[in-house]
């Protein structure tokens, strides 16, 4: 009996007492958010068909994914997101009249990742998916989500980075390089590698304004002043509309109260063809990743039957507890037995 | 006011980095006094924090947050090859990573033959051997003084870090391919660059100033 196995395999865990009673508590406020906003919640299947997930629409790398095969030799996943699963569910199931959809979700997903890079494989997801609605109110009204998510948890130092896919894919396009180059451009944009895309950009023969363009957009991020610099290097009506977009947003934010938790960021970019919008990611101290994941995905709904104008965000429960309890931070039931010693 | 936290690699790398921080008005020099015992350097006046680490574990220290700022060679970056801001080429610190071997090693490269490549950088090797020159190879991971490795049979060539080149000649090897180009670079951690983004930025304007002001008088 000597090799009973009673440990959990690497990146899986138990989770019980204060622990889960915390998680559980925060989970239910969180909940609370997701009412006040009116968003109703949706239940999809951890197992669905690989096609949902492929790499022309998921956002995990094939090799990445957990694969199975039903009795039929079909590959099925276990999830590594919500958004793709949402799309689809709602793609079957919603009439034309159910539209602007307000749909949230929480469970559990499953990244094959690299190991010890301290990333659970399988992690809590709690999100929102806003389908049906192509505005900049729609837009804002996520990122206000996010916020008061965050908010509400304890956390009170945060930043969301917003940026906007369109301004850099046309600068792309008018640069008429080949993908290649673009692919790699883009990666060093991802990392801020400012010397290398200087590099790469003085060995190709895009014209001069979008080198410099190009290679400014890894130093165009910060607060709303960044628009400014941003227009000066817009030409195109799509780059125009990127930034004028991000303005937008920032009115409402701003209107809200919310505007110091958010900065912008062109240089934010994604390797994925899902988004084609705004794009963001939150962060906070306690963690090497962002906490939680958003952006515009208004292609993806054709995937599954007809295109659809949708945006949404996916918060990381476990990174944002991992930073309240680095943060010092008490939630769920610390928290609540803190007010109480605190009352008496 | 939060301390910025800045990851040195250990060794020369460090003192030119702290010659570097000098010359724009940040004093650091007793991260490398060697008489005393404690681990951390506080630059109080500035909130500054610096400490000493092995390259490999400077990409790890940014990544996490523990450190915000860490200065390290390309090599480890790329090695190491996690999710890092990379800002500044320190233009210090220059060599080439190659391969080597004996000059009759060089046929091996040519007609894509499957040898043994003994590296420090398996990911660097794997990269190039298999990403770039589509030959199939086994990589032998090693710790120190690679160049022993073909010597004694271990490998046909070798994948390393040249800077004179003087090691090599004395053990009768010589560069055969040229992999890429090193030097020391900054790296930021991502959630530093969006919470602490003003005193970063600050910090790596100066910096850049004060490199092409440098190159400029060279």
């Amino acid at each position: 009996m000597n090799n009973r196995v009673i440990h959990t395999p690497e990146g899986v865990r138990d989770l019980y007492g204060r622990n889960k009673k915390n998680k559980k508590m925060l989970m239910h406020k969180l909940d609370g958010v997701f009412d006040r906003y009116g968003y109703d919640d949706i239940e999809t299947p951890t197992l669905e068909y690989f096609e949902v997930f492929s790499s022309d629409i998921g956002t995990t790398p094939s090799n990445e994914l957990y694969k199975f095969f039903d009795r039929d030799g079909n590959t099925l996943v276990l999830r590594p997101d919500f958004t793709p699963s949402v799309a689809r569910a709602v793609s079957m199931h919603f009439s034309d009249n159910a539209f602007p959809a307000r749909l949230c979700y929480s469970g559990s997903t499953f990244v094959n990742s690299r190991e010890y890079q301290g990333i659970l494989k399988e992690s809590t997801q709690m999100g929102i998916e806003l389908i049906g609605d192509a505005s900049a109110a729609a837009d804002a009204e996520v990122i206000c989500v996010i916020c008061d998510l965050l908010l509400s948890s304890g956390l009170k130092e945060f930043q969301v980075s917003i940026g906007e896919v369109n301004f850099f894919k046309s600068l792309a396009e008018r640069s008429g390089l080949n993908e290649e180059t673009v692919e790699t451009i883009r990666q060093l944009i991802s990392s801020k590698n400012y010397f290398g895309i200087d590099e790469v950009l003085d060995q190709s023969d895009a014209p001069s304004e979008i080198r410099k363009a190009l290679s400014e957009l890894p130093q165009m991020f910060g607060g709303p002043e960044i628009f400014e610099k941003a227009l000066q290097y817009a030409v195109s009506p799509q780059e125009m509309e990127a930034v004028r977009r991000l303005g937008d947003i920032q009115a409402i934010l701003t209107e809200k109260g919310l505007d110091r938790y958010v900065s912008y960021d062109f240089g934010s970019l994604s390797k994925y063809n899902y988004y084609t919008g705004i794009i963001f990611s939150a962060f906070t101290y306690g963690s090497g990743e962002p906490i939680a994941r958003g952006g515009r995905y208004d292609h993806l709904l054709g995937h599954f039957g007809t295109d659809r104008p949708a945006v949404g965000v996916g918060l990381y429960l476990d990174q944002l507890i991992n930073c309240l309890q680095r943060q010092m931070i008490p939630f769920g039931q610390d928290e609540e037995m803190l007010r109480k010693g605190d009352a008496t | 006011m939060r301390y910025l936290t800045i990851a040195l690699t250990k060794g020369r790398l460090a003192r030119k980095t702290l010659e570097l921080f000098g010359r724009i008005g940040v004093d650091a020099s007793g991260a490398l006094d060697k008489d005393t015992r404690k681990l951390i350097f506080t630059n109080e006046d500035l909130g500054l924090r610096f400490f000493l680490a092995k390259g490999p574990d400077v990409p790890t220290y940014v990544y996490y947050g523990a450190a915000d700022i860490g200065i390290v060679g390309r090599d480890t970056i790329i090695e190491e090859n996690k999710k890092l801001y990379e800002v500044l080429d320190l233009g210090f610190g220059k060599c080439k990573m190659c391969v080597c071997g004996p000059a009759s090693a060089a046929k091996y490269l040519e007609n894509g033959d499957t040898i043994r490549v003994a590296t420090k950088y398996p990911r660097i090797a794997k990269d190039y051997f298999l990403g770039r020159k589509h030959q199939t190879v086994e990589i032998i991971k090693m710790n120190g003084s690679i160049e022993l490795a073909p010597i004694v049979g271990l490998s046909e060539v070798i994948v390393d870090i040249v800077e004179t080149g003087s090691t090599l000649r004395e053990n009768g090897l010589t560069v055969l391919e040229e992999v890429l180009p090193i030097s020391a670079r900054m790296v930021v951690n991502r959630v530093s660059m969006k919470m602490e983004n003003d005193r970063i930025a600050d910090l790596i304007r100066k910096l850049r100033e004060e490199i092409a002001r440098q190159e400029d008088t060279i």
